[in-house]
């Protein structure tokens, strides 16, 4: 467990992950509160990123779960393995005929297989997913929902139960609780709007392109290679590029990709005439190279 | 906690709700349970509480940011009460002082949105000060509360005090109730203030903004088109259990051993409307023409299929423009690179013609047409027999006019020839109405198929 937000910045750093005051809040908040958290964003700014190392920084498991259109609940929360019941009927036969034996009428053989437990609906057949494996988990869990935009509203709903009460109720055996509440994170890139009821139970957090330092901060941990120079370079070369009219601006990732790449090409300054013809390591539409290209003396001549 | 914190806290959530965001009780009770884990004295670890707490739709961030930063950062926050407390506390004791607060805040209760919004703070005294008065010569409750405590220096302003010499003090009660207005002006304006702005953009004339309004109304449009496109998308429920899927049965039946066991079906989903913008951008449109795509690119980013044409007398497809750049830049280079025109101002029937002969593949029974413009036609041939065919082709066809109702046949307009052939032909003169039109067409799109 963290002490304060100074803590979690540390911790975080230690699993390579440079987060802001602003998110270390939120994730010590979350972890206090009990809460489950939120996290929106534009593509590529460690959203995923954040909750693993959150993971690894607690020590805790991490259950991930992708979702896509068309998840649904046999794939999310638990499924009955029905191939093992059907075999398990067939062993079970001559038992039951065992059973039955001393049994003259239907009724009274009805009413003594009804005394037994439920054999078909426990939790030998139940086939955890990964919600249920968060709640059931004995080791401490963080129990990460990627992309939930991209799962359907019926979904959601599903989701509503765990989220509030660290639970999971199966309608043949009843209601599984958490032995120790999960650490939920969810995120999202807003393809499509999350239901009130959903964002209500949740800490919302918004992560945005970093700073200039901790930009710069985040290539020299990742690529250490690339020497305070360059970094300072490059990192100030995106963050131009970001501010003209783009279709899509470049992420942390394609940052870290341009430097990895200039830094294979033997640059150790970021010359202009190399940086243009590497434009396409983080802009990705043709109009948004030619633009840059077109603005090259402002962004890369200081 | 101290209760005085408490207090500010809701002052804030009152601030944050007049500004048009919504906080619901579940947020206030996440916050109050936050708030005493952090501590106080780290502004951004402060700020990123309420933050994280408050606010769960990120368009709202920026609104927030303008709240917190002219609330906790503004001048209300610098005016320290307790400083002036302490000056007064031979004559005030802390209920007092207290109850004086509270006076001042029902007083601002009472007073009228414009009040608040145009006075400055000592013009608000002495209105309070009057009110007061009049309150001490008719026995209201005002001075009642005043009396009761039977404070001498309160009790002057009932005209009963007056002993000359204390004019001294009577300025230092004058200079703590400024200072109470002062703190308690802003909790009433800011919220208020942002929301006005917001709504006064929004009802205006698209003909009438400024430059610079447009300008600002270029993040409104984007906060605005993103909410529209989280409502549609909201509505874009699944329909399950289409058609029985063979393929999927036999598939899920291996698992049992070739006993279909589970039976699959199509998945069925609901069909995106199919639509033509066509968008006049002549210039007797001007700078609703610029509005006018911006909104269209909106439109073409929030429905998977939509085409979208612009026109003065030639009739040019603008879809991979609006595809490959953000609004902003491919406006200026629709208007730099394309070449709208042939002969002068805008021919809708030499358009209309143009379209039906080369973009007719555009339309088929399931598309919607949709046509932004004025119907001033500079007295040219209407082309009624193309538009016509474009009626028959689609499904239907809606105009929208940035021309006020009475004015649709003034002047050059022809309106009314093509009114009959529309499906509907609509004012729309502001963002409210615009958006009003295009939820009401989604709704009706998706419901009729």
């Amino acid at each position: 467990m963290f002490k304060d937000v100074d803590e979690t910045i540390n911790a975080l750093a230690e699993e390579k992950y440079i987060a802001s005051r602003e998110i270390a809040t939120t994730i010590f908040l979350a972890m206090k509160m009990e809460k489950p958290v939120l996290i929106e964003g534009p593509a590529g700014v460690g959203k995923t990123d954040l909750g693993k190392c959150v993971s690894s920084a607690l020590d805790m498991d991490l259950v991930r779960l992708q979702c896509y259109e068309g998840l649904d609940e046999s794939k999310a929360l638990y499924e009955w393995e029905y191939a093992k019941q059907l075999l398990y009927t067939q062993i079970l036969k001559e038992k039951l005929s065992c059973i039955m034996e001393d049994k003259d009428s239907l009724k009274e053989a009805v009413a003594r297989l009804s005394n037994e437990e439920d054999v078909f609906f426990s939790d030998n057949f139940l086939l955890a997913r990964p919600i249920l494996r968060a709640v059931t988990s004995e080791r401490p869990c963080l129990l990460l929902i990627d992309e939930i935009d991209k799962s359907d509203s019926e979904f959601e709903a599903f989701l509503l139960e765990v989220l509030s009460d660290f639970q999971v109720s199966i309608p043949e055996i009843g209601t599984i609780k958490a032995n120790r509440k999960p650490f939920v994170i969810l995120t999202s890139n807003n393809a499509r709007e999350m239901s009130d009821a959903l964002k209500r139970r949740c800490l919302h957090l918004y992560i945005n392109y970093p700073t200039r330092e901790l930009e710069e901060k985040i290539v020299s941990l990742k690529v250490p290679e690339c020497g305070e120079k360059l970094t300072t370079e490059i990192v100030r070369a995106v963050h131009r590029i970001r501010e003209l009219q783009l279709k899509k601006e470049p992420s942390i990732s394609e940052t870290l990709d341009w430097a990895r790449a200039l830094l294979l090409l033997g640059q150790s300054e970021l010359n202009p005439e190399t940086a243009v013809d590497t434009l396409n390591f983080i802009l990705k539409y043709e109009k948004d190279i030619e633009l840059a290209k077109k603005q090259a003396k402002n962004i890369f001549i200081h | 906690m101290q209760p005085g914190i408490q207090k500010k806290l809701y002052d804030f959530i009152d601030i944050l709700r007049d500004a048009g965001v919504t906080v619901s009780t579940d947020e206030i009770l996440a916050l109050f349970d936050a708030v005493p884990r952090i501590p106080f004295d780290d502004r951004v670890v402060f700020r990123q509480s309420l933050k994280t707490t408050l606010v769960k739709d990120f368009t709202d961030i920026p609104v927030f940011d303008t709240c917190f930063s002219e609330f906790f950062e503004g001048q209300a926050s610098d005016i320290d009460i307790s400083s002036l407390q302490e000056d007064t506390s031979q004559r005030f004791s802390r209920e007092e002082a207290d109850a004086l607060e509270d006076m001042v805040r029902s007083f601002m209760e009472s007073l009228s949105e414009d009040l608040i919004m145009e006075k400055e703070a000592d013009e608000l005294l002495s209105l309070f000060l009057e009110e007061i008065e009049a309150a001490g010569s008719s026995g209201g409750t005002g001075i009642n509360l005043f009396q009761q405590r039977s404070d001498p220096v309160l009790s002057r302003y009932s005209g009963q005090g007056g002993e000359a010499g204390d004019d001294e003090e009577r300025d230092r009660v004058n200079t703590l109730l400024l200072t109470l207005i002062k703190r308690n002006l802003p909790r009433k304006r800011i919220g208020k203030k942002i929301n006005d702005r917001e709504d006064y953009l929004l009802n205006k004339y698209i003909y009438q903004l400024t430059p610079e309004e447009i300008r600002e109304m270029r993040e409104i449009v984007r906060r605005f088109g993103q909410k529209l496109k989280n409502r549609i998308s909201q509505r874009k429920k699944r329909v399950k259990h289409g058609s029985f899927d063979i393929k999927r049965t036999i598939r899920n039946s291996l698992q049992y051993g070739g006993v279909p066991f589970k039976i699959s079906h199509r998945d069925k989903k609901i069909e995106r409307p199919q639509i033509v913008v066509l968008c006049d951008v002549s210039g007797s449109v001007n700078q609703y023409t610029r509005f006018m795509l911006l909104i269209t690119h909106t439109l073409q980013s929030l429905f998977s299929k939509v085409r979208t044409f612009a026109f003065i007398s030639n009739m040019v497809e603008i879809t991979p423009l609006f595809m490959e750049m953000d609004p902003e830049r491919a406006i200026n280079s629709i208007f730099h690179d394309t070449d709208f025109t042939y002969g002068w101002g805008s021919n809708y029937g030499r358009c209309f013609d143009m379209f039906v002969s080369d973009y007719s593949d555009s339309l088929t029974k399931k598309t919607t047409v949709m046509i932004l413009g004025d119907a001033r036609n500079n007295n040219q041939d209407p082309g009624l027999h193309s538009f016509i065919r474009m009626k028959e082709r689609s499904k239907n066809i809606f105009w929208l006019n940035p021309d006020k109702k009475h004015l649709w046949d003034w002047g050059d307009s022809i309106a009314s020839i093509y009114l009959p052939h529309c499906t509907e032909m609509k004012e729309v003169n502001s963002i409210i109405d615009l958006s009003q039109f295009i939820d009401k067409l989604f709704t009706d799109l998706a419901l009729n198929r």
